[in-house]
Formats: C-alpha cells, sequence, structure tokens
C-alpha cells in the first residue's frame, strides 16, 4: 500500500484508508481511482498527485 | 470590434446591478449575489469592462481551465507593454517568478518545490510557533466587558503571525505591514494606474529587506528550518528555488496570511458570535474546527473585488463569447453563497458536508495559505472559545462598521464584542 501527495495543495491519498465518505474503500489502488478522480481537497486531476514517502 | 461595443446575443449587465464599491453592496451584497448566480452566472459587465462569472459552476469550471484562462494579468488586453528585462525591479521580477505569472509546466515545478514550506505538518509546526502571539494578543485584550474584534485581533495577529513566520523581527512589524500593503495593492488591477506603481515603488524596500535575509541565509551553514529556510533548503534533483522564486513565494504568503486573514478573523467571530448555538456545538465538538473555518469563510463571504482571469484565447464559455485578453471577474464570494449549490446558503452550519466547496479557490491555483489560514484561525478561535465562552456581539450586531475604501474586501473595521465575563470581586 502507497500514499500519494497531491502536488498542489498537499493532500495525502493513503491507499490504505482510501475515502470511505466518497465511497472509496480502503486498500483502493491509486491506479484503480476513476480517470476523472479529483482531489478532494483541491479539485486537482489525478496528474497532479505523486507518490509520497514519509 | 473594442471592448466596449455590444456584441450579439452578449447577456450584459451594469453598474446599477453589480457596483462592488457600493456601501450598500458592501454592507449587504446577498440580494446581489444571489441575481447574478440565479440570472447572470456569465455577464459582461459594461461599466467595469469585464466579463463576471458568478455561479458555482461556472466558477468551478474556469478555475479549473488553465488551457484557456490565466490568472496572469500580462494576458489582459489593457496590460502595460513588458519591459525589458534589464529595467525590470524587483517587484517585477518576483511577480515574473510568481505563481500566477508562470506557466503550466513552471507553475508545477514551484508547486512541487514549495510544498514542503507549505504542507501540513509544517504547518502545524508554525502553529507551536505562533501560539503565544494569539495568547499574547487576547492577554492585551484582557477581561474588559467589550472590546473590538477588528482592533484588538484582527488588525494585529495576522501581520504579527506572518512576519514571525517569514522571521520578521518584532520591531520591524510595522514596516513589514506597509511591505504587506503595498505588494497587495502593487496587484489589484482595479485601482488605479498610478496607485498601483505608488504601491510597487513603496514595496522595493521590502524587496531589498528580504534578498539581503536570502543572501544571508544562504551564506549560513544551515539556512534554518523555518518557512524561509525550507525554501532555500527545497529542491528536487539539481533544481531550486531562485531568490526570486523565494521572494515570489513571501509575496504569495503575505497576501494569503496577513491582509486576507484579517478579515478570517472578524467574519470568523462575528458568524459565531451571530450564532450561539454553533458556538457552543463547536466548543463542544472541537474536532470540527477545521470545517467551522472554511463554513465560517463561506458564510462571511467577506470578499468584494472578484478574482481575476484573462482569456488566452477566443472562447465561448457557457454560451458566451469571451475574447482573447479580456479580463474576468470570477465572483467566487457570490459563488460561496450560490442555493443552486448550498441549501439555506447563508445559514451557518459547522456540521456541513463542503465537499466542492471554492472558499480557496479550485485547481492548480487552490490558494497555497490555505493550512496557515487554518492555523492561524484555529488557534483564535480556540482561545476565544477559551476566555469568552459566553461572549455576544454587543447590541446584536457588534456596531459592525466597515472599510468602505478597501481595496478587494468588504472589510470590517469594527466588531464590537460583549464579553460576559464574570468578574470575581
Amino acid at each position: 500500500m502507497r500514499k500519494w501527495i497531491c502536488i498542489i495543495c498537499g493532500y495525502i491519498y493513503d491507499e490504505a484508508v482510501g475515502i470511505p465518505d466518497q465511497g472509496i474503500a480502503a486498500g483502493t489502488r491509486f491506479e484503480d481511482l476513476p480517470p476523472d478522480w479529483v482531489c478532494p481537497e483541491c479539485g486537482s486531476p489525478k496528474e497532479s498527485f505523486e507518490p509520497h514517502v514519509e | 470590434m473594442n471592448a466596449d461595443s455590444a456584441a450579439p446575443g452578449r447577456v450584459e449587465i451594469d453598474g446599477r446591478l453589480f457596483n462592488p464599491y457600493s456601501k450598500d453592496f458592501i454592507r449587504s451584497p446577498w440580494a446581489v449575489w444571489e441575481k447574478l448566480v440565479l440570472e447572470y452566472p456569465v455577464a459582461w459587465h459594461k461599466d467595469l469592462n469585464f466579463w463576471v462569472v458568478s455561479s458555482h459552476d461556472a466558477c468551478t469550471e474556469m478555475l479549473k481551465n488553465n488551457t484557456q484562462f490565466t490568472p496572469n494579468y500580462k494576458a489582459w488586453e489593457h496590460a502595460p507593454p513588458e519591459k525589458p528585462e534589464a529595467e525590470k525591479n524587483d517587484f517585477e521580477r518576483s511577480l515574473d517568478h510568481g505563481l500566477f505569472a508562470t506557466r503550466t509546466a513552471d507553475h508545477l515545478r514551484l508547486r512541487k518545490l514549495t510544498l514542503p514550506a507549505f504542507s501540513k505538518p509544517v504547518m502545524g509546526k508554525i502553529d507551536a510557533k505562533i501560539r503565544h502571539l494569539v495568547t499574547g494578543v487576547f492577554d492585551e485584550i484582557g477581561t474588559p466587558e467589550t472590546f473590538d474584534a477588528f482592533s484588538m485581533i484582527a488588525e494585529k495577529l495576522p501581520v504579527r503571525a506572518i512576519a514571525h513566520m517569514v522571521g520578521v523581527p518584532t520591531d520591524r512589524e510595522a514596516f513589514f505591514h506597509e511591505f504587506a500593503v503595498s505588494v497587495i495593492k502593487s496587484t489589484r488591477i482595479n485601482l488605479p494606474f498610478k496607485e498601483r506603481q505608488a504601491a510597487m515603488q513603496s514595496s522595493l524596500k521590502g524587496f531589498t529587506y528580504f534578498k539581503e535575509v536570502i543572501a544571508q541565509r544562504r551564506a549560513a551553514s544551515h539556512p534554518g528550518d523555518d518557512f524561509v529556510g525550507s525554501l532555500i533548503s527545497a529542491s528536487e534533483g539539481d533544481d531550486r528555488l531562485t531568490d526570486y522564486d523565494i521572494m515570489a513565494m513571501i509575496q504569495a504568503v503575505i497576501v494569503a496570511g496577513s491582509d486576507t486573514a484579517t478579515d478570517l478573523h472578524t467574519y470568523a467571530i462575528q458568524g459565531l458570535l451571530a450564532n450561539p448555538g454553533q458556538y457552543a456545538l463547536l466548543r463542544q465538538r472541537p474536532e470540527l474546527m477545521e470545517n467551522a473555518i472554511i463554513e465560517l469563510l463561506r458564510v462571511g463571504a467577506f470578499g468584494k473585488i472578484p478574482q481575476f482571469r484573462y482569456a488566452l484565447e477566443d472562447v465561448e464559455f457557457r454560451g458566451q463569447k469571451i475574447r482573447k485578453g479580456q479580463g474576468i471577474m470570477l465572483n467566487l464570494t457570490a459563488a460561496w453563497v450560490d442555493p443552486q449549490k448550498w441549501d439555506q446558503p447563508r445559514q451557518l452550519d459547522i456540521t456541513r458536508r463542503l465537499d466542492g466547496n471554492l472558499v480557496f479557490g479550485a485547481g492548480a491555483h487552490f490558494c497555497i495559505g490555505t493550512y496557515l489560514v487554518r492555523v492561524q484561525g484555529s488557534l483564535m478561535i480556540q482561545e476565544l472559545m477559551k476566555r469568552f465562552p459566553d461572549a455576544e456581539l454587543l447590541d446584536g450586531d457588534g456596531r459592525v462598521d466597515y472599510d468602505y475604501n478597501h481595496h478587494n474586501a468588504r472589510r470590517i473595521n469594527r466588531l464590537m464584542v460583549k464579553t460576559n465575563v464574570k468578574r470575581v470581586h
């Protein structure tokens, strides 16, 4: 499981957690998010995300 | 065809409907905004010579369209001609390196390099660094029967916090404040050209100061762990921020965190104290704080002059033909209270789901200072709740008054709070 960060706003998508509020189950890989999925914080497209290592 | 001549099918409005400078509008913009979002979501303003985009849907679409619209005023048909590089001063060079001026690839590079300095974890550390400033401001208030939230909190705290964050010594706060106001005024194209030029000239000594700070930090064995230090350290491979990149970021922080945050504080206090049930709920459920701040900003809707965009090409946008170079006022505060997006839009509900809100914008130019604003607002509200849990607005409305000449906000410059502090005799 990896984490991804939105380089526009810093929002972190954690594959292990998902976004249950938005119907994205824990364990959903970033690659498996819909192509039109946008950052829940700033609305930027998937291309604005990069792998994130803490 | 010039900008003033009517185009067939063009939806037009004028100053009789939307005059952001009028006192009536500043006191109560709600009916005007509702008419704009419902009846004139995209319209040409004949008096302002700008398009005005107001509905939530239209604003969202435009904010996310960076191929046809830009916040870079150089794309404006009335922008002054570009100066040769050698003739540019520090303000102009920093502006060229700013997030609104760079092209998409450079913009992403800047956001990526600066992300560590603006990220949520870093702002969490800033929380610890500015907490004493917040308690200090409340210590200065003491326990009076009433106090003015504008002069005692909103006017003091943002500038102190930003000055502290960028490493300005306490004794240079006034200098810094003047610099902050000059920087902001220099970029407001709604102001007369001469006023913008005067503000730009006035800002130059501030740039000189920060150039020296950056040079000192670069010369030191370690640039430091604070905001400026983290910008100097920022790197991606061999790529590093230049002095002007860093000064552009300092400019961005000043705009996001000092002048605008003044309104955050007054409108947050006004919103909470005008809604005692919500104030009590936030005391009971502090985990709602972040949502509460966004909701308070949304409902307060303190913007007067919209954000600007410029068309990069001829565009048909929602049935209207926008010509390359025309200016657009992106009426975000109207969108924040668009009844098509929000149920009971003017009702403060700190538990409201705020998905898709535009309080900090959206897309590539999403507010870079968003976490900074949240940290500062959160600390202030926590302290307000702790010291004055029973506070209310004096006479029901806090005897609210406005600075009708403020350059872009519906700036509250008086908001009297009745503390209801029980005195121990």
